[in-house]
């Protein structure tokens, strides 16, 4: 309508300014995609179906985790050592619960997820306890129950009605394509809507969200409870996919998941970063472990491998 | 004059102790510094002057090695240097003192005085670095500080005076203050001001960096004003009057500083009853009608910050009771205090007044976010046209929406902390503390305006201030206080400042 009261939008492009772009961090970056995209077109088999295919279902499974992972960021409280432990205690329970049917099933295992995760959101923003802290308490707390419970074991899935969830919808699989709808809504909570903007406005400050009379507290129960949310949904798809409910479906997710939220170049301190980011560092996660996978690599070099990842990721993101 | 004297001014010119010439500074597109030339006599006292953006810290930071100038001289005792890094200034005996203070609260005073100083041998005299630390401290009228107490201990004004020591103690020559007066109340600027007097008459040459004029002429020999990256005036403070010095500063005749006091008198709107905050307020009892400004002043420390942050409902343990327009204010709820009208705008803008990593326009739109239900949409669109209204209104440039908030002026914050209020009308009173802290006089005549606006459409603003000439400029009623004491409320114009000084100061002395 009112055309002047639009923002002058950016300046044209100058060359200046794209020189000031390109840092060191930015090209070490593009070096670095570059150098993980040779080494996989080098690598005898991963251009193959199934490679693509296992491929996809990791970034799947991981993505969602990180997308998770990324709401806890972007609200100031760096990262959750437990959602892992989450993600198999939700697969135990949505196995447990298949008997009521599907949709119950599904719903089950993502609120425990989320109200799991909002408690310790409560504990974190509340009582303004160290979140690293207090996920990992959370860790052992979560999995020391759970193994009891169990006594270790896994509940396996003896009917096929969560088959549906391992097809694929054309010619998509079916855990990339609800990865891809999770990130879109993910998406549209953080820069649509209000409570996504309270997220990053605690995320960068709470202070002054505090000053200006908001609760910053209820905006980080909210990050957790949506990071266990997500969480849920990749622990459903993966109970799906292995047949089971199991604790060690949930081992090392988290990790995987706090690589993909640094290296995409989510800002660690918080408030600054976006799901595509995310996407983005999910994807190079994945594409890595493929390659060390198929190149013979044991797990213990694949660990070696992720760690010196996110390392250099941390000193890249030095301003 | 003689001849003798006028020969040896000129010598003095010719052969200063500092002499800086043609410095220029680009970044990016900004030209921050063009063709600054500026010198300094041992034992003089140099003012230099300029709004926000005049290229004030840009010459510092040229002159200490934190940037390097792309054109230009340092001559220093008639050698040219270069100074690439800070330490060389420092082996130089160049030496900054920044407006945030580096003291390291868990260490003792005479641990901070020595901290960084490059002169210091790998093994040394224990004996020997306290005696030269307490004569330092003695020499800056400060003796009373213990050495061995812990720097955190030291109020604001003290630990700006251990900040000089430490510079002292490294042989500094020329000592250049940034904004020193920033954060001290009066009477720690007195303490300040001789202590720098003093120092100028042992021969340290200083260049002082400052807003604040009234310290131009008490203490600066000379003035540099400086205007968009270039001196625009180099006098003797002595051929200088105020009201020219902010001319140059703004490069136009400032208009009126101060609005019209309100002065018609209605019900009361806020009231504030028997309030108590824990060590730092006692039982204070204020009142304001619609359309005023009440100032709480005093001393740092006289309880005026805490009586604000009470009210904002940022002190868990306060006890009293608040109205405001017929509302309680239930104390230590900043939610439902504002969901009743009340509204802070913070002292300490980076820390909690606005969100310095986010855009100028979403600062000004904050409050949407934090009103709306969560599940609400926001249509960013309609709040980013909201946003350039609301910067019209509150006199912020619509081409600086888009920057980065933390890259703004003072000035520009506060109006972005100020102006995201003003929008839905749902504020009814505006609480401040120090509101053109560090800001500077042509913003700060804008920001008295906003509040005197804000306050005309049946508001009212409560602020807390320790700038005695702010106080007195833009208040309708002055309530000053003494040790968590409200000493008196004073109407406008039945206040002077000799009289404020003297109820913060030794109010007990008043009726004798």
């Amino acid at each position: 309508m009112n055309s002047d009261t639009d923002l002058p939008r950016a300046a044209q492009p100058d060359f200046a300014a794209l020189k000031a772009r390109i840092t060191l961090g930015n090209a070490v970056t593009l070096l670095a995609v570059l150098v993980l995209a040779a080494l996989a077109l080098a690598t005898p088999g991963f251009l193959s179906m199934p490679a693509i295919r296992s491929l996809v279902t990791t970034v799947s499974f991981t993505g969602c985790v990180a997308i998770g992972m990324t709401f806890i960021t972007l609200s100031g409280n760096l990262m959750s050592f437990s959602l892992g432990a989450s993600l198999s205690a939700a697969t135990l329970i949505f196995v447990a619960t298949l008997g009521a049917g599907l949709w119950p099933a599904i719903l089950a295992a993502v609120l425990f997820c989320a109200a799991l995760n909002a408690l310790q959101g409560w504990i974190v923003g509340y009582f303004r306890a160290n979140p690293i802290i207090v996920s990992m308490a959370s860790f052992a707390i979560i999995t020391g129950v759970a193994t009891a419970v169990t006594g270790g074991r896994g509940l396996y899935i003896l009917t096929n009605v969560a088959a549906g969830l391992k097809g694929n919808l054309g010619p998509i699989p079916g855990p990339f394509a609800a990865f891809a709808i999770c990130m879109l809504i993910a998406q549209l909570i953080l820069s649509r809507t209000a409570l996504g903007r309270r997220i990053v406005l605690t995320g960068t400050n709470p202070r002054a969200m505090l000053a200006m009379g908001a609760e910053p507290w209820k905006a980080v129960v909210w990050a957790y409870a949506l990071a266990g949310l997500f969480t849920g949904v990749a622990a459903v798809l993966m109970a799906a996919r292995y047949g089971s409910g199991d604790l060690q479906h949930g081992i090392g997710m988290e990790y995987s998941a706090i690589a993909a939220v640094l290296v995409g170049g989510t800002a660690i301190e918080g408030g600054r970063g976006s799901f595509l980011r995310t996407f983005l560092g999910a994807l190079f996660i994945a594409v890595l472990q493929s390659v060390l996978v198929l190149r013979g690599f044991s797990t213990e070099w694949q660990r070696f491998g992720m760690g010196a990842v996110v390392l250099l990721v941390i000193l890249l993101q030095r301003k | 004059m003689s001849a003798v004297n006028d020969k040896l001014a000129q010598s003095q010119t010719r052969n200063p102790l500092l002499s800086m010439r043609g410095i220029g500074k680009t970044y990016g597109e900004v030209r921050a510094l063009r063709d600054v030339s500026l010198t300094l006599a041992a034992g003089e006292i140099r003012a230099i002057c300029g709004e926000n953006g005049a290229g004030k810290s840009t010459l510092v930071k040229a002159l200490t090695g934190i940037v390097a100038p792309d054109e230009g001289e340092v001559w220093l005792d008639g050698k040219q240097v270069h100074f690439t890094v800070p330490k060389d200034a420092q082996a130089h005996g160049i030496n900054l003192v920044s407006q945030e203070l580096s003291i390291c609260p868990d260490l003792s005073v005479l641990d901070n005085i020595w901290l960084g100083a490059l002169s210091l041998p790998f093994f040394h005299r224990k004996a020997e670095l306290r005696a030269r630390a307490a004569d330092t401290l003695k020499r800056l009228g400060a003796g009373h500080i213990t050495l061995d107490g812990l720097a955190g201990r030291l109020s604001t004004g003290e630990r700006q005076l251990i900040e000089i020591a430490r510079m002292l103690v490294r042989d500094t020559r020329i000592l250049i203050l940034d904004e020193p007066t920033a954060t001290l109340s009066d009477k720690e600027i007195h303490v300040l001001m001789s202590a720098l007097k003093s120092l100028r008459a042992h021969g340290t040459s200083i260049l002082y960096i400052t807003h604040r004029l009234g310290e131009v002429f008490e203490l600066c020999d000379h003035a540099t004003v400086m205007r968009g990256g270039t001196v625009v005036a180099d006098q003797a403070v002595a051929d200088l009057t105020r009201d020219r010095l902010i001319e140059l500063m703004l490069g136009r005749v400032l208009g009126h500083m101060f609005p019209e006091h309100h002065i018609a008198e209605g019900a009361t709107f806020f009231a504030i009853n028997r309030l108590n905050v824990p060590g730092a307020a006692h039982d204070v009892g204020l009142s304001l009608t619609e359309g005023q400004i009440m100032c709480l002043t005093g001393q740092l420390g006289c309880g005026a910050d805490e009586v604000i942050r009470a009210v904002a409902g940022l002190v868990s343990h306060a006890s009293g009771r608040i109205t405001l327009d017929g509302e309680d204010i239930p104390l230590g709820r900043p939610e439902v205090a504002r969901r009743r009208g009340v509204r802070f705008v913070s002292g300490d803008r980076a820390e909690e007044g606005v969100f310095i990593d986010r855009p100028a326009w979403e600062n000004l739109v904050a409050p949407r976010f934090v009103e709306r239900s969560g599940a609400r949409l926001v249509h960013n669109r309609a709040l980013r046209n909201e946003a350039a209204a609301l910067a019209d209104r509150s006199t912020l440039a619509r081409h600086r929406l888009p920057v980065r908030t933390g890259d703004l002026s003072g000035g520009n914050q506060q109006k972005l902390a100020f102006g995201r209020n003003i929008g839905d009308g749902a504020a009814k009173l505006i609480l401040m503390i120090e509101p053109t802290r560090g800001i500077d006089v042509g913003a700060r005549a804008e920001i008295y305006r906003l509040m005197r606006d804000f306050c005309e459409r049946g508001c009212a603003i409560l602020m807390a201030s320790s700038d005695f000439a702010e106080v007195l400029g833009i208040a309708d009623v002055v309530a000053t206080m003494f040790r968590g004491e409200v000493v008196k409320t004073y109407k406008t114009g039945h206040l002077d400042m000799t009289r404020l000084i003297a109820d913060v100061t030794h109010p007990e002395e008043e009726d004798a």
